[in-house]
This record gives C-alpha cells, sequence and structure tokens, in this order.
C-alpha cells in the first residue's frame, strides 16, 4: 500500500473509472452555492437578464476555464506535479513560476478550514431535522435566532455544539482525504452525488407540487420570479459581474483542487469530453434542481415579496432559516428537511475533500511523506484555524477570509494560470495538451476565446472587484461581509488577513525547500515521468 | 407563468439537458477508442495525434 518514495518521486495514484473520476470531479463542483447562491443571485438580479449573462459566462469563462484547469493538471501530472507550483513550473521556465504556484496552496487550504465549518452546520441542521429540534421556531427570524444560537453568536448561548459538529466533519474530510484518490475520494463521490442528486429531485418534485401557499402563491410563481426576463437589466454591469462571479463559484475554478484531481490522469486519457460532462453535470444540479427548491418553496410559504425580502437577507438564511420554516408545515417535514440539510452536507463534502488535495500531493511528491501523515496533520491545522473561525464569527474572521480567499483569490488565481497555460505555455501547445487522447474535437472558436476572451474577462472581473471591493475592504472602509466594520471587528480581521499572508510565506518557504533538496532547475523544468506504471492506490 | 418566463425557463434547461445528455451519450456509447483503464482513451484521435505540443 505505502508507496511513498523520496526526491519527489512517490508513485503516482491514480483514478479507478471514468464514471468515478467524473462524479468526483463534478462533486467538486457542486456544492453548498448551487442550491443557496445560484436561486438567490437569479432571483435578484433580474430573472431572465441574468440567465442569459450567466450562460454567456458559462460559454466564455466557465467551459473554458475547466478545460484549461484539466489541462494545466494533467500536463502537471505528466512530470508526477499534482500542486500548483509544479503545475505552474512545467509550463513556465522560470524560477518565479513556483512562487506563483503558491496561490493555489494558499486558497484551497484557507477555504478549505471555514468551507468545513459552515459544512458542519449542515450535518448538524441534518439531525436536528430528523429530530425536529428547532420544531416550534415557526418564523423566519425565531429560525436565525435559532442559527444564531448554535452559530454561539447569540447573547448567552455557546459555541460547543458547533464545536461538536465541526470536529465530527473535519474528522470525516481527514479520513477520505488520507483513503487517497481511488479509496477515498472517488469513492465518497460514487455513494455521495447519486444520493445528493435522488433527494435534489425528490426535494423538486415535493416543491413543484406544493399547494398554493396562505397567499394563494404556487412554486411555479416561484419559478417565475427567478426567469421573469427583465432586459432592462442587461445594461448594469453588476448583473454581468453577478453571472460571472456565481459561474466561477459553481464550478470551483481557481481553486487548485480541479487541477490536483486532473494531474492523476495519463496523457492517454481525454480531458476534453470529461471535462464538459463535469460542467454539465454541475450545471444539472444547479440550473434545473437549486433553482427549483428554496426559492419557489419560499414564495409558496412567504409570497414574492416575502421571498424577495429572504433572498436579499442572504444565502445562509434561505438555506439555514427559511426552509427549516417551510419544512416545519409539510407532511413529513423532518424526513424533507433530512434530505434537504445532508444533500447539503454532500455537495460540501465532494467540495472540501478536493480541497487538501494539492497540498497532500504537494508534501507527498516533494518531500515523500506517506499521505495519511499530512492528511491528519493538515487536519490539526485545519481544526487550530477552524477553532478560531467558530469562535470569532461575529467578528468577520469567516467573512475576511470567505473575501480574500474564496472570492478575489479564485479570480487571481485563475488568470495566472490562463495567462501562463494560454500566453506563456502558447496556445498551440495548450490546445493540443487538451486534445491529447481527446474523444472529442472541441470546437475551434474556444481557442481564440481561451486565448483572448477568458483572460479579459477575467482581468475585468479582477479589476472590478479590486476597485469596488477589494481597496475598500483592505482601507477598512467596509467589512468583507457587506456593513460596516466596528472598531472591536479591526483586531480579528486584521488577524483573519496576517494568517493568509503567513500561510503564502510558510508555503513560498517550503517550496523553495523543495526545490533545493529535489535540486530541481527551474530553467530546464521536470523530467517527464513514464506514466505506464500507474498504481491504484 | 408568463410567456416569457416558460421561454426563459424551457430554453435554460433544455441547453442545460441537452448539454449533459450529449455529455454522458458521448461517455458511454462513442467508446471509438481501446479505453483499458476506462478513464479514457488510450489512443488519441486523429486530429489530434497529428500535433505534438512538446
Amino acid at each position: 500500500m505505502s508507496d511513498d518514495k523520496s526526491q519527489g518521486s512517490t508513485s503516482h495514484e491514480a483514478w479507478g473509472s471514468r464514471i468515478g473520476l467524473i462524479l468526483a470531479m463534478a462533486g467538486n463542483a457542486v456544492g453548498l452555492g448551487n442550491f443557496l447562491r445560484f436561486p438567490r443571485q437569479a432571483a435578484v438580479n433580474g430573472g431572465g437578464s441574468f440567465m442569459i449573462t450567466y450562460f454567456i459566462a458559462l460559454l466564455l469563462l466557465g467551459i473554458p476555464l475547466m478545460w484549461i484547469e484539466w489541462g494545466v493538471g494533467r500536463n502537471g501530472g505528466r512530470f508526477r506535479k499534482g500542486h500548483l507550483p509544479g503545475m505552474f513550473a512545467a509550463i513556465w521556465k522560470h524560477p518565479a513560476a513556483k512562487y506563483l504556484g503558491v496561490i493555489g496552496m494558499i486558497i484551497p487550504l484557507t477555504v478549505m478550514i471555514y468551507y468545513t465549518y459552515i459544512e458542519s452546520w449542515t450535518l448538524a441542521f441534518s439531525y436536528f431535522s430528523i429530530t425536529k429540534d428547532y420544531w416550534g421556531n415557526t418564523t423566519q427570524e425565531a429560525m436565525v435566532g435559532y442559527l444564531q444560537t448554535y452559530q454561539g453568536i447569540a447573547p448567552g448561548s455557546s459555541h460547543m455544539t458547533a464545536l461538536g459538529f465541526f470536529l465530527v466533519t473535519l474528522a470525516i474530510n481527514i479520513w477520505v482525504l488520507s483513503r487517497g484518490i481511488s479509496g477515498g475520494i472517488e469513492k465518497l463521490a460514487r455513494i455521495g452525488m447519486p444520493i445528493l442528486f435522488v433527494f435534489a429531485v425528490i426535494l423538486a418534485v415535493v416543491v413543484l407540487f406544493l399547494p398554493p401557499g396562505p397567499g394563494g402563491e404556487t412554486a411555479w410563481q416561484g419559478l417565475q420570479f427567478i426567469y421573469n426576463p427583465d432586459f432592462s437589466r442587461l445594461d448594469e454591469p453588476g448583473v454581468w459581474l453577478a453571472s460571472a462571479g456565481q459561474i466561477f463559484f459553481t464550478l470551483s475554478v481557481g481553486m487548485g483542487s480541479l487541477q490536483a484531481y486532473a494531474s492523476y490522469l495519463s496523457k492517454k486519457d481525454d480531458i476534453a469530453l470529461n471535462g464538459i460532462a463535469t460542467a454539465a453535470t454541475n450545471e444539472t444540479a444547479e440550473v434545473i434542481l437549486g433553482g427549483t427548491i428554496a426559492i419557489p418553496a419560499a414564495v409558496v410559504f412567504f409570497g414574492v415579496t416575502g421571498a424577495m425580502a429572504v433572498a436579499q437577507s442572504g444565502s445562509f438564511n434561505l438555506g439555514f432559516a427559511t426552509m427549516p420554516v417551510v419544512f416545519q408545515q409539510l407532511p413529513l417535514g423532518n424526513v424533507l428537511g433530512f434530505m434537504w440539510f445532508a444533500l447539503l452536507f454532500f455537495a460540501g463534502i465532494t467540495s472540501s475533500v478536493a480541497m487538501l488535495t494539492p497540498i497532500v500531493a504537494f508534501f507527498r511528491e516533494e518531500f515523500g511523506f506517506k499521505r495519511e501523515i499530512v492528511a491528519w496533520s493538515f487536519g490539526l491545522v485545519a481544526l487550530l484555524f477552524g477553532l478560531m473561525n467558530i469562535f470569532w464569527l461575529e467578528y468577520g474572521f469567516l467573512d475576511e477570509w470567505d473575501y480574500w480567499a474564496g472570492t478575489f483569490g479564485l479570480v487571481l488565481l485563475a488568470v495566472t494560470e490562463t495567462v501562463l497555460f494560454m500566453w506563456v505555455f502558447k496556445p498551440e501547445n495548450a490546445w493540443a495538451s487538451i486534445h491529447q487522447g481527446a474523444d472529442i474535437q472541441i470546437p475551434k472558436i474556444f481557442k481564440f476565446v481561451m486565448t483572448y476572451v477568458t483572460p479579459v474577462y477575467l482581468l475585468f472581473i479582477l479589476g472590478w472587484w479590486g476597485f469596488q471591493d477589494a481597496i475598500p475592504i483592505l482601507t477598512n472602509e467596509k467589512a468583507a461581509g457587506g456593513g460596516v466594520l466596528t472598531p472591536e471587528m479591526h483586531p480579528y480581521v486584521t488577524g483573519a488577513r496576517l494568517i493568509i499572508v503567513g500561510f503564502a510565506v510558510i508555503f513560498a518557504f517550503l517550496v523553495r525547500i523543495a526545490w533545493k533538496r529535489n535540486k530541481y532547475d527551474d530553467r530546464a523544468g521536470f523530467v517527464e515521468v513514464d506514466q505506464s506504471g500507474r498504481t491504484t492506490v | 407563468m408568463t410567456t416569457g418566463a416558460i421561454i426563459f425557463m424551457a430554453l435554460s434547461w433544455t441547453f442545460v439537458l441537452g448539454l449533459v445528455s450529449w455529455a454522458y451519450y458521448r461517455l458511454l456509447t462513442h467508446k471509438k477508442h481501446h479505453d483499458p483503464d476506462g478513464i479514457g482513451p488510450a489512443a488519441p484521435p486523429e486530429a489530434a495525434a497529428k500535433k505534438n505540443y512538446n
């Protein structure tokens, strides 16, 4: 079982099957955002107008980035590099390349820590649903209070319950990760993704056939709320940015995890069809299922005006306050509530296990550590910093990480990898690389899109968000989670930023040590590894 | 639902379901290459084989 060797030459893991690979990739992409963020964004950004800009962003940004990330990852795998510093160094033979890749180490680690904490809420609420623990909180305000009590931010409440569920969730994540690609992540995807889709389909059907609510509204009016074509909003930059941002988050691009998964493929394997299949699976979960559950259910029980207020109050209120109120009014509501939060849990865990994959790959490949040791060690790191997210939630600590790593950082990494893969590596090489072993021929227009349109689109988003949000947040003019940054939040917010900077410094230092230890020559590049002897671990 | 909303929903769902159906149809039925490990073709298609990016 143990296959670790020294000098950056651990034998590579591999996927057990093509469908397992696609389920794992789709599991990585399908997350909480598909069921909570998407319907909210569609509802508050003009419905039909949002859908037009959303599909344009999917074609010009999402799918091209999906191919770019699969390409970057699979190319890294040729040199047995499952981490961004190695993948970037394989593309750009320059000493700076490996340090640019450090972005792809900081982001997944930071996001994994707070994402696992949010994921633990879904596990907790699955339990609270089946045991009817929140039954009796029949208004939106009461459920918000229940959620805040669970989070330990309501006056007189304790963090202990949230801490307990976080520990359990983290342990499951690390255990799966320690089992490896084929034995852990792929098996989780093979179990979790079908459950997720079955639960989502059942809930969508239940919502669609709900009887009219107190105000006479039906779920179909909820769908109208999402799909209503309001063309007057097409000229608003905010709508275009919102849809581009949603495409970005929903496909889990700019994270470093897709690339790590793709590095376990050989150059004879297809990535063109696999990439589009992954994106299409994610879109089914998002547009067909995600759009049919939360907002339509909210419209039935709270009316269009109430649902709009719910949507504007945020994704978490929609998922953790509005939906439990709805479930309490339905027959078998506790079972339906369990299914809702369980599907969110599976959506979350199939994403969070992916996030530490590049970190594990780095320590295995460059330092020869055993996968289990790296996984459990970083489990402890996640626990330590996860505690900060739990205890300092009310001071904006999590929001700060979510902005810099989970929002701005994703676009920064995507811009970097797109420029490196399409411009430095050259479009011809990138195009041929994506088509090696391909089952389909990608329409040639996408070569132009990936070379020019996608990077310009990304740079525009980065610039806009930088001007609109990053600078005001950095200068403490506004809080990363929205609203005003109070003086008592300042130390926590500054601490959150310093920790991210600390992660960057530590990873850059480790990359430097790894390159020296393994005697890599930045200008000569890596030696290609024979992939014929892949072993499934 | 208004006609406009129905049209937008129908177009959105058709696009997504069409894309996913096509992708999985190709994945499951169009095995034009030998596929020993189940992950993908062992030999690249002709168009790609003519190119060597390295």
